[in-house]
């Protein structure tokens, strides 16, 4: 099972969640936004200390005696959720893939001499992980005095080779794309948006009843031709809330 | 004004080898290695060296806001940490957010291990690495600087860039201690042990396990 580790909403329609607010070395502001940035990829899962967000959600809500803190059961159960999924997620983004080194592919355990190794040689890098975490610090606030300089334009020099690419790139006609793998063609933009005119006459539209009966392809090209007609300003198309009923209404 | 021409010459006599280089490196946001600094100031090595010594004496960092170091190939001049929290405050811009103890790791397995490929590094983790390697090329940390001819498909090769040598405030790479030199070797011990141990412990455990199904 993976649960939305965003799903944070209350079943009175509160967010359980949302007055916690975290400060890591990646970032600081709401769990909630730690949440989101997480799954639009923005934020490395890998960066994102968990041992550290536990510790700091046990600190912020610390356990009371029962029935004293309202709503302290959902809050924690969502906390339980999310961080549980966040595990997950950072579990299986440090699975290794399977693209290994040559002869180590094998599925074989490794022997103790070669465990052996590899743990020694983990070791090491670990140590030297740290003193280099070290020095990073030390070094760290130290801006130079001088600051980057455009280059001036008669300064800018093309090489020969560069310049014979670029003409050549330039002079050069593109190759036509094969097509020979495309089917032929059973629908078209001007079709569909024909019959999205012809039913906006009656009034506005739902776009599930205008796709109801179509393919997936007629759908596809529906939706394209209803953006055309849209950017036209030839109708409006109206959402309620994200991933909401469409509707496409006449502009005049 | 007698209408006559005067030419204006830099005085070269009136700038000492110690003004020059410094001029040199305010200017520059980059280390400049001392050959340039040489044909820059058209000083000789042992005058441009004597001129760094007394430079940095001058911007020692007990005594100035700048410091002169000695990184990356090179010598620059930059402000002194101890100053860094008022030069933030004055270029509104935060420091960087700390690199993680992930991406240490990584750092740590390509200067010493490396130039190595995406999957070497994921093997001598033993977790993958992609999205930590992929964070440190953003960060200018970690640069493709070749590929892997005798692999299949010629995997990029990564190494550590310039920018890193800056942020550790090293040399070169040999300015930092031996891989051997940083484990305690009672350390090592211990994992030898542990793990002659543990074969032990499964050595036991296949034997058991035969003698019952026998």
């Amino acid at each position: 099972m993976t649960a939305d580790p965003t799903s944070t909403e209350q079943p009175g329609g509160g967010r359980a969640l949302a007055a916690f607010t975290v400060e890591l070395d990646v970032y600081s502001g709401p769990y909630e936004g730690l949440l989101a940035l997480i799954l639009k990829d923005e934020l490395e899962i890998f960066e994102v200390p968990l041992r550290e967000l536990v510790t700091l959600y046990r600190d912020t809500n610390p356990p009371g005696p029962p029935g004293e803190s309202p709503g302290a059961l959902e809050r924690d159960t969502d906390f339980v959720d999310s961080a549980t999924s966040l595990v997950l997620l950072k579990g299986r983004a440090l699975v290794p893939t399977a693209e290994v080194e040559g002869e180590e592919a094998e599925d074989e355990a490794p022997s103790p001499q070669d465990l052996e190794e590899r743990l020694v040689t983990y070791l090491k890098i670990r140590r030297g992980a740290e003193a280099l975490a070290e020095r990073f610090a030390q070094n760290a606030g130290l801006y130079a005095s001088g600051h980057f300089l455009r280059p001036r334009p008669e300064r800018l020099v093309v090489g020969k080779e560069r310049l014979a690419k670029a003409a050549r790139r330039a002079f050069s006609r593109t190759a036509e794309p094969k097509v020979s793998h495309l089917g032929p063609i059973t629908v078209t933009l001007q079709e569909l948006a024909a019959l999205i005119r012809t039913s906006l006459v009656r009034g506005p539209l739902s776009f599930e009843d205008l796709v109801r009966d179509m393919d997936r392809l007629r759908s596809a090209v529906a939706f394209s031709a209803a953006l055309s007609m849209a950017a036209e300003g030839r109708l409006t198309l109206s959402q309620s809330e994200p991933f909401g009923p469409l509707t496409l209404e006449p502009t005049e | 004004m007698n209408g006559e021409r005067q030419e204006i010459t830099p005085d070269r006599a009136a700038a000492s080898p110690a003004a020059r280089i410094e001029a040199i490196l305010l200017v520059s946001p980059q280390p400049v290695p001392l050959p340039a600094l040489l044909s820059a100031t058209a000083l000789p090595e042992p005058e441009a060296r004597e001129a760094i010594e007394e430079l940095k004496s001058r911007y020692s960092p007990a005594a100035s806001g700048i410091v002169l170091r000695e990184v990356a190939g090179g010598f620059q001049l930059a402000t002194n940490p101890l100053c860094s929290a008022a030069v933030e405050r004055f270029r509104e811009e935060a420091r960087p957010a700390p690199l993680s103890g992930a991406a240490h790791e990584v750092l740590s397995c390509v200067l010493y291990l490396g130039p190595l490929t995406r999957a070497a590094i994921n093997a001598a983790r033993g977790v993958n690495s992609d999205a930590v390697v992929r964070n440190l090329i953003d960060r200018n940390l970690l640069i493709e600087a070749g590929h892997d001819q005798n692999r299949p498909g010629t995997p990029a090769l990564l190494d550590v860039t310039e920018d890193f040598l800056l942020a550790a405030g090293a040399r070169n790479r040999d300015d930092f201690p031996a891989l051997d030199d940083i484990v305690d070797p009672e350390e090592i011990s211990r994992v030898r042990e542990r793990v002659g141990r543990l074969d032990g412990e499964t050595d036991r455990l296949e034997s058991t396990q035969k003698g019952g199904k026998e």
